[in-house]
């Protein structure tokens, strides 16, 4: 029985077993806060397999991936990376926003992504052959515009593809009820307010608001605060930090929800 | 003689106060708290936008239009409630009333702007015969929808049916009504057709005259565009009269637009304008706007566009023939010579000062360079990897870290479409061509700062024989207040053929030995040009020019002020490959923006 809550979008997953089963490996692509790590999470449980996370950075080696030397008492030792322990141990090793390491870090998992499915470890001399239960997933936010950043095609092309996006408007409605406890009344208007201000290509904003700010305001609402300052200090001021945009989502809020001392 | 003087004066100041009396009386404005379109335009785009109104819709401002009613005795009188702001719409715009002054308080005439533009985004085509219809669907949506709407809706209903008693009939409305009943008087919180039938025949009052509204702020005028009427030429069915019979002997029918022998034109028009009921408008766009240029005070132009050899030819791709014309475009280089040195100008250190602020946060030129003899730190990997190692005699000591201020491996070519059509305006004030050179000094400055490579060229053409390729820096040239002076110098021309612009521009940059190149191009629409390099000819050959830069290395993107410019962009440039400026007077922060974006 799974814990974690997840509501399917379409047919994830479906196809997300599947991979698992057959050994593939998948690539989640979405805007941020739409529920790819939510996602995982539930996968790993329904599963039964650990989730090994990685957040990429700029900085990220391959080190912080296999593994490295450290020190004790006694000297040195190896202490395996998080890609390692998930390929020993069977697993799935999550690497989140991927296109934020270096094209040469990500090299390292492509004998892991094809049907070798073997990792070497030039440091220690080794080459571990993956548990049967390891399952390799990336994910990344393609709405980033970026010259020097972008997966190589040899990296992309060993995946397994699911494109996430916002939830539809009565998926988005049970999400955020079942999240924050908020009533039926104001998960709707908060829909709403969500497909309006996606409506603002990103000329006007960079990225459109998420479900997870959609919760975020939900919970403070739930916790008693007044739902026009919770979705000032939850959705607005996330959104932009344009005085004109501010002004207009304020307006919008507004009309939603009318201020405290209008009302 | 100098009694009649008197007489006059004191008859006419006898008129004036009489007016004024009736004005007030039958005027129900609250002017302070009047509220006028121009202060919340902009938000009232974005807002436009939010409620999911079609994107390339704008928003403008209306003229009073004559509507046959039913007055009081005082309106009578005065001459009062006869024309009425009134809100519209079609296929281009939005037509909203300059300023509003119904309410009592600013924040209610506000509000009527954004319930207004949400209505509008909201309603479908509005003809005459679904006003009512198309109106009441829209309002209930809105009502239904928007809690801070519905308020708004109840209090604004029940105040200006209190104000004017001819609008008691919003009561008794549901789709079944009559829709005559709606002509009796104007409602300002609907959206009205782009032509109104008035309900009953047009009366022949042919007494009253044309009213002047007095006291009126003239700036409103000013700056209208007077569009209150467009002739329904299209659908003839209604057998509408598009002007007032008896005002057509007078000044209603000529305003001279061909000025030529006319040198007070604007104040003349300014007062006919005034007087008109209605002010008719073909559908053909006459360019009222026009201005007469004179550089008055200026220094005579000294510059002079000075060739750079003969020039030389690019192939062109035709899809027609599904093949390359070879040596098809020929490609002018240009240098702009005797131009003065410039100073960057005041307009602009705001916005250079807060991008520059932006780009010392980002730190984006410190780069890490570890394993190094000596440095600013202790890199503990490499110790650990030297202690764990079988044979550490084999390694060197290389412990240390150190962030090295360094420039990046970037190297931009920055190519600007000067085309005639960057002379339009974004503003009555601002020319897209004057942006457009902003953006350039603000680009200037942030890569300055950060110490990346640059180039900026700019482009226009005169079919294939001649590409004007000018150039305002290349690489090696140190920007400078002379880079300023050629930027200032910069003059709209011609066409945009844009294929072979940036086969020029793949060129020089694929000479520049940088690891991360990039095409940036700064464009006001598509290309074209006089021959038949326009539609899918001109996107088509810009296509193939983009797949061969991409196959060089080099990476395009595409920054435009064209609103409509979504579809042909994608196909042109792919997803993540161009962005639209919207708000055009943002140009110069945004491009920098974007190139930050882009590279950091």
């Amino acid at each position: 029985m799974s814990k974690t809550y997840y509501l399917p979008q379409a047919n994830e997953v479906e196809l997300f077993h599947a991979a698992a089963q057959m050994k593939l490996p998948v690539l989640i692509k979405g805007p941020t806060g739409c529920g790819k790590t939510r996602f995982i999470e539930a996968m790993g449980e329904q599963l039964g397999r650990e989730v090994y996370t990685v957040v990429c950075h700029d900085d990220l080696s391959a080190a912080d991936l296999v593994g490295r030397h450290l020190i004790s008492d006694e000297g040195t030792y190896w202490q395996d990376g998080p890609l390692t322990k998930a390929v020993r141990n069977g697993g799935i090793c999550y690497i989140d926003e991927i296109i934020e390491a270096r094209k040469d870090t990500t090299v390292v998992l492509h004998s892991l992504a094809d049907y070798r499915r073997v990792l070497p470890i030039d440091r220690t001399g080794e080459v571990i052959e993956a548990h049967p239960d390891f399952m390799l997933v990336v994910s990344y936010n393609p709405g980033y515009q970026n010259v020097l950043k972008g997966m190589k095609p040899s990296t992309k092309q060993r995946f397994i593809s699911l494109s996430f996006s916002y939830p539809k408007p009565d998926i988005e409605k049970e999400v955020i009820i079942q999240e924050s406890g908020v009533d039926a009344d104001s998960a709707q208007k908060l829909v709403d307010i969500a497909s309006e201000i996606r409506q603002l290509s990103d000329t006007d904003i960079q990225e459109a608001v998420s479900t997870r700010l959609l919760i975020y305001a939900a919970k403070l609402m739930v916790r008693g605060f007044d739902a026009y300052d919770a979705c000032m200090h939850s959705i607005v001021e996330s959104l932009s930090d344009e005085a004109d945009v501010l002004e207009v989502l304020a307006k919008l809020i507004e009309l939603h929800f009318p201020k405290a001392d209008n009302a | 003689m100098k009694m009649l003087h008197y007489w006059l004066e004191f008859e006419e100041s006898m008129g004036k106060s009489w007016d004024k009396y009736l004005n007030k009386k039958v005027h129900k404005f609250h002017e302070d708290a009047r509220v006028n379109f121009e202060d919340i335009s902009k938000n009232l785009h974005i807002f436009h936008r939010l409620m999911g109104g079609a994107k390339a819709k704008e928003l403008r401002i209306t003229d009073k239009r004559y509507v046959e009613t039913s007055r009081t005795l005082l309106e009578k009188i005065s001459f009062l409630g006869k024309e009425f702001f009134l809100s519209w719409q079609d296929e281009e715009a939005l037509y909203l009333p300059a300023s509003f002054a119904y309410f009592a308080t600013k924040e209610h005439n506000e509000m009527l702007y954004y319930w207004l533009v949400a209505l509008g985004a909201q309603v479908g085509t509005i003809t005459n015969h679904n006003l009512l219809e198309e109106n009441l669907k829209a309002v209930a949506y809105l009502r239904s929808r928007y809690s801070g709407f519905d308020t708004f809706y109840k209090e604004a209903t029940a105040y200006l049916m209190q104000k004017y008693e001819q609008l008691a009939f919003l009561e008794l409305l549901d789709e079944h009504s009559n829709a005559d009943l709606i002509a009796t008087y104007p409602n300002p919180l609907w959206i009205y057709p782009p032509a109104i039938t008035p309900s009953a025949a047009l009366k022949s009052d042919a007494d009253e005259e044309p009213l002047r509204e007095e006291g009126k702020d003239k700036s409103d005028e000013l700056q209208m565009k007077k569009q209150s009427e467009q002739i329904d030429d299209k659908h003839e069915t209604d057998g509408f009269l598009a002007f007032l019979p008896e005002s057509l002997m007078s000044i209603f029918e000529q305003v001279n637009v061909d000025r030529c022998e006319d040198d007070s034109f604007d104040e003349d028009a300014l007062y006919h304008a005034e007087d008109l009921d209605e002010i008719t408008v073909g559908q053909k766009q006459a360019n009222l706007s026009a201005r007469i240029k004179m550089d008055l005070e200026l220094l005579p132009d000294n510059t002079v566009t000075y060739p750079l050899g003969k020039g030389h030819y690019v192939d062109e791709w035709d899809y027609q023939k599904n093949d390359y014309l070879k040596n098809y475009a020929r490609i002018l280089p240009q240098v702009t010579m005797n131009v003065v040195p410039v100073e960057l100008p005041q307009r602009l250190k705001k916005t250079v000062k807060k991008i520059q602020g932006e780009l010392d946060m980002l730190k984006l030129d410190r780069i890490k360079n570890d394993r190094l003899p000596y440095g600013d730190e202790l890199n503990i990997d490499s110790w650990i990897e030297y202690m764990s190692h079988q044979n550490k005699s084999m390694h060197h000591q290389n412990f240390y870290t150190t962030y090295e201020k360094k420039t990046r491996d970037m190297a931009t070519l920055l190519l600007a479409d000067i085309s005639l059509s960057t002379e339009g305006g974004i503003t009555q004030e601002m020319r897209i061509i004057d942006v457009i050179k902003d953006s350039l000094m603000v680009f200037s400055e942030a890569l300055e700062k950060l110490e990346d490579k640059f180039a900026i060229y700019t482009f226009s053409s005169l079919q294939n024989k001649k590409v004007y390729f000018n150039i305002i820096k290349n690489f090696k040239d140190s920007y400078d207040a002379l880079i300023r002076g050629r930027i200032e110098s910069i003059k709209p021309q011609y066409y945009t053929r844009m294929g072979a612009a940036i086969r020029e521009a793949t060129k020089i940059l694929d000479k520049q030995e940088s690891a991360n190149k990039l095409l940036l191009i700064i464009s006001d629409g598509k290309p074209n040009d006089e021959d038949r390099y326009d539609g899918r000819y001109g996107i088509e050959d810009t296509k193939k020019a983009l797949q061969e830069i991409k196959k060089k290395g080099i990476t395009p993107f595409c920054i435009t002020i064209d609103l409509d410019a979504k579809e042909y962009l994608s196909y042109l440039f792919g997803r993540n490959g161009y962005a639209i400026v919207r708000d055009g007077a943002k140009l110069p922060k945004v491009l920098t923006e974007v190139y930050i974006n882009l590279t950091k």
